[in-house]
């Protein structure tokens, strides 16, 4: 990517440029939309809230004296009379990957103003999100069938149904969250709100395909906090 | 405005790169799916689990979330806080370690 | 990835060419080479205007009426934290006096005077009053950058200040267990508020986080990408660099305390074993297992350490301004003050576990903590010399606002200090929950935090009402307020030694009580005096709005961007027309060979050439 061109400014790399940027004047981040700066600055707090989740959980792991139980065999699907581990949670980690690559892609059409395309591609998004969504429900209540409750948990420790239950479900209120703003993006952008600016909801900002970009990142969070929740929850 | 044109063209990137990275984040799922289907343990599994987690974290954020391609000022802003997560991590493992010794020293030895 | 974005919005708006002298200059015709200020970059900004009584007051996107909003609301909250601590003082003071209230009732009233003034108080008043209030105005934007989101903050706040209040109302009445909620006996019976109390403050903990991140978000993205031509970061006044560090704060330190209530509520509701070890209650063992106690404290403490500079660094900024402006001097160091507030901010992510010294942690935690505390007390200290310098030779106006000012100096000076004793391990485990621990926080993250908001009240007063207040009745307020605070805490610090422990309902026959109980009676006469002092601050704002002195354009000669609006109070939209153009840092003050003694940040260079004025 080129710099963006600013009147009366002229841009330079590294680090040189970064003690430029900041001391300037108007703005720190040259030629970033407010609103996404806004949305990086959200996700940067938004990290900070997983962060203390996952720590928070793994200081419940490790002080408890009662075992664990085994992530590998607790999520094992049974398929054609064996026990694969972790099968579902591969699934939904590759379904994660795919709608989050399509996302990037409906990002690059965005801004290549392709409409027709960047708006399928969002769709397809939104439906990997869903399906995501739909097979953690499909987890959640297998787990809920062998008795493991936020409460309680037949195979070991209780903090493991706690903060399964809690992680996850916070982490799938973020995707839902996502799937509800991907189906509305798609509407807008299939109608062309962004190539004629249409002021969006709540706001007087008019729109622009770099909402699609905001948008964007907070979806590729989410596919990014699954990251460390499918290395920390079920591989640890 | 045929600036803005030429820009416009600059601005986005060839399909190839995401597609490359796409491949690669499936590549990297699939090897730390390998991780636990031969059931590694100990060393070798937390390296490798922390190695692919933090190569499928990093291509995320450099390419598909275009931090690769921002301004050193975003980036690093981005950045330096988790030095902070960081010391919490640390701490707590202390933490951790030192309630389980606690624990086994008063419930399971009887804190003589 | 935005390029198309800028090109289309115009990001010409000014061209170069129509570069004039801002409101400070006489208007030249020609632009000379030193008076050269880049072109915007920034979009022009469309408002929306309010125009009936509810778009315009209540339901308002103008950052300045939520300003005042969010500064009326948490005064209010205020109030009800200081008749909290009335009743505190009452029962410790005069103990047959209190007859209708019992132990629960006192805790409760700890626990809520506690979360009230630090949280909904302190945090709600400076960032979100004073940054709402100054941060558009300061930098030289039109507004927040995004008004409508900023409104839903205000009205979080509303929300999550009504859930707080109704938990006066439940049954069993609000959480008794301290201000940092540590579990396992926040939830378990037996303490006050266990039940619906400490659910509708976790509530309203997240609701305010929720809101507060709305509101943070503004602010942030307001002064890193909306300033106006000009205004470099090292050309913002030291009260936007230090809102804006607090904010950054809040917004990665809230997250913590957003998990550890939403934890806590879990435990609550659903019986979770997050914080709960097993406990053996009357004999019985309880459902809950396994669980770590000093989690929670961890969580709470991430969150709470920032927290104490949340309040403190917009009190830092704040008072650095008022100085200069008064002592007519330029603030001595302003870099220095700067990285200072940057650096006190960093470091404060790395010393929270100084609050747990006797919470049986990890042991080696002590000399951890204790290394990252003390260091934090260099660039404390740096500020305060800078303050010092800064009033040395100056043209001091002693006024109230000034006087607010050296009474925060001291206030802070001696409540830093105490500050180093507790800040090590050997001193502080003696010393920890007695009163002198009381004294120290109410000293530095109380009083002083408090004189500034005074200070600050009197100096912008004349801004948000076209109005002076009085200063006679503003001179007894303030020694009212100032030796009375001072009769209040600094006999704390010796109840302290003596071994006088902190939320201890009443001494019984204990061995503290010959000295303790006199002491404790002037405490509290003090207390029931400084509070009552504060109505004539109201009284004195009712009368000012009525009769007060009109204050006209830049009555104080500052030169910060504030005080230059086209109209007083500033409009909806700030700046008129044109939006200022800057040229300078707003400490000049007294520049030698200069006409006056103050050239405000929109004079250009070209108007000022004879003066030895620094380049900034």
């Amino acid at each position: 990517m080129s710099d963006p061109k600013i009147e009366g400014y002229e841009f330079k790399p590294g680090f040189k440029g970064m003690a430029k940027d900041t001391g300037s004047d108007q703005t720190m981040f040259k030629g970033v939309h407010w609103g996404k700066a806004m949305m990086w600055i959200f996700l940067l707090s938004d990290t900070f809230i997983f962060s203390c989740f996952l720590i928070s959980y793994m200081k419940g792991r490790g002080s408890t004296l009662i075992d664990w139980p085994n992530p590998s065999e607790v999520f094992a699907l049974h398929v054609g009379g064996v026990d694969v581990p972790l099968l579902l949670i591969a699934i939904m980690t590759f379904v994660l990957i795919t709608s989050s690559g399509t996302m990037a892609l409906a990002v690059k059409y965005g801004y290549e103003k392709n409409r027709k395309m960047c708006g399928w591609l969002i769709l397809a998004t939104a439906i990997g999100g869903l399906t995501f969504v739909g097979m953690q429900a499909f987890e959640w209540s297998k787990l809920i069938e062998e008795g493991v409750r936020p409460w309680e948990n037949p195979f070991g420790a209780k903090q493991f149904g706690s903060f399964f239950f809690m992680i996850t479900g916070f982490h799938g209120t973020h995707v839902s969250i996502g799937v509800i703003f991907l189906f509305i993006y798609a509407y807008k952008t299939f109608k062309g709100h962004y190539d004629e600016e249409k002021r969006g909801w709540f706001t007087t900002i008019k729109g622009n395909y770099v909402e699609i970009e905001i948008l964007g990142l907070y979806w590729h969070f989410v596919d990014l906090v699954w990251v460390f929740i499918f290395a920390f929850f079920y591989l640890w | 405005m045929s600036d803005t044109k030429k820009q416009e063209q600059a601005s986005t990137h060839k399909i190839g790169i995401y597609l490359w990275i796409w491949g690669l984040l499936f590549v990297l799922s699939f090897f730390s799916y390998l991780v636990d289907w031969y059931q590694f343990q100990g060393l070798l599994r937390w390296s490798l689990i922390l190695l692919f987690m933090f190569l499928k974290a990093g291509l995320i954020m450099a390419f598909f979330m275009h931090l690769f391609w921002e301004r050193y000022a975003l980036v690093n802003v981005l950045l330096w806080p988790m030095t902070a997560i960081g010391c919490f991590i640390f701490l707590m493992v202390a933490e951790f370690e030192y309630t389980v010794f606690t624990r086994l020293f008063y419930f399971v030895v009887g804190g003589q | 990835m935005s390029d198309e974005y800028e090109n289309k919005k115009g990001y010409q708006a000014q061209s170069s060419e129509t570069i004039s002298s801002g409101s400070g200059g006489g208007g030249s015709g020609t632009v000379s080479d030193a008076d050269y200020v880049r072109p915007s970059e920034v979009p022009e900004q469309d408002l929306y205007h309010g125009h009936s009584f509810i778009t315009k007051w209540i339901f308002c996107q103008d950052a300045k009426v939520i300003g005042v909003q969010y500064f009326l609301l948490a005064t209010f909250t205020g109030i009800i934290g200081l008749i909290l601590s009335w009743l505190m003082r009452l029962q410790l003071g005069f103990p047959e006096a209190a007859g209708f209230m019992t132990a629960e009732h006192y805790y409760q009233f700890v626990t809520m005077h506690g979360m009230i003034m630090v949280v909904y108080f302190l945090t709600a008043l400076f960032l979100g009053g004073f940054g709402n209030y100054l941060i558009p105005l300061m930098v030289g934007a039109r507004d927040m950058v995004f008004p409508y989101l900023n409104m839903v903050s205000f009205w979080m706040f509303f929300i999550a200040v009504g859930v707080l209040l109704a938990s006066f109302f439940v049954p069993g009445g609000p959480t008794g267990a301290g201000w940092t909620l540590y579990p396992p006996q926040t939830i378990l019976e037996g303490t006050p508020g266990s039940g619906m109390g400490i659910l509708l403050m976790c509530i309203s903990l997240i609701l305010f986080v929720a809101g507060f991140t709305m509101g943070g978000l503004n602010y942030l993205i307001t002064v890193l990408q909306a300033r106006t031509r000009g205004m470099t970061l090292m050309r913002m006044p030291l009260t936007v660099w230090g809102i804006f560090t607090a904010t950054v704060l809040a917004m990665l330190a809230f997250p913590a305390l957003l998990v550890g209530s939403l934890m806590m509520s879990l435990d609550k509701i659903l019986g979770t074993s997050f914080f709960m070890p097993t406990i053996l209650q009357a004999g019985e063992v309880l459902e809950y297992g396994g669980g770590s106690p000093i989690l929670f404290q961890h969580l709470f403490w991430f969150f709470g350490h920032p927290e104490v500079y949340i309040v403190a660094l917009p009190a830092f900024g704040i008072i650095s301004d008022l100085i200069s402006v008064h002592a007519r001097k330029n603030i001595f160091g302003y870099r220095m003050m700067v990285w200072a507030i940057v650096v006190i901010g960093a470091l404060s992510f790395f010393v929270w576990a100084h609050h747990m010294y006797v919470s049986g942690m990890n042991p080696w935690f002590g000399f951890f903590f204790a290394t990252t505390t003390l260091i934090i007390a260099i660039p404390t200290a740096m500020k305060v010399y800078n303050w010092v310098l800064t009033l040395w030779r100056g043209n001091i106006r002693l006024n109230v606002v000034m006087l607010w000012c050296l009474g925060f100096i001291v206030t802070f000076v001696n409540g830093g200090i105490t500050g180093i004793f507790l800040g090590n391990v050997t001193v502080d485990v003696p010393l920890s929950d007695t009163y002198f621990v009381i004294a120290h926080f109410h000293m530095v993250m109380g009083i002083a935090p408090l004189m500034v908001i005074m200070g600050a009240v009197y100096h912008w007063f004349p801004l948000v009402a076209g109005r002076f207040l009085d200063e006679t009745l503003g001179k007894w307020h303030f020694w009212l307020t100032f030796l009375g605070a001072y009769s209040i805490y600094f006999p704390m610090h010796y109840l302290g030694f003596i071994g006088v422990p902190r939320r201890y309902f009443e001494m019984y026959d204990s061995p503290y009580v010959t000295s303790a109980v006199g002491m404790n009676e002037f405490i509290s006469m003090a207390a029931f005096i400084v509070g009552a002092a504060q109505l004539i601050l109201i009284y004195n704002i009712v009368r000012t709005l009525k009769i007060g002195k009109p204050a006209g354009h830049n009555p104080w000669q500052a030169n910060s961007l504030e005080w230059l609006t086209p109209s007083v109070p500033p409009e909806h939209g700030n700046w008129g027309e044109k939006l200022p153009v800057v040229h300078r840092w707003p400490y000049d003050f007294s520049v030698p060979g200069a006409k006056e003694d103050f050239i405000t940040q929109t004079t250009p260079p070209s108007e000022v050439a004879g003066t030895e004025v620094e380049k900034t």
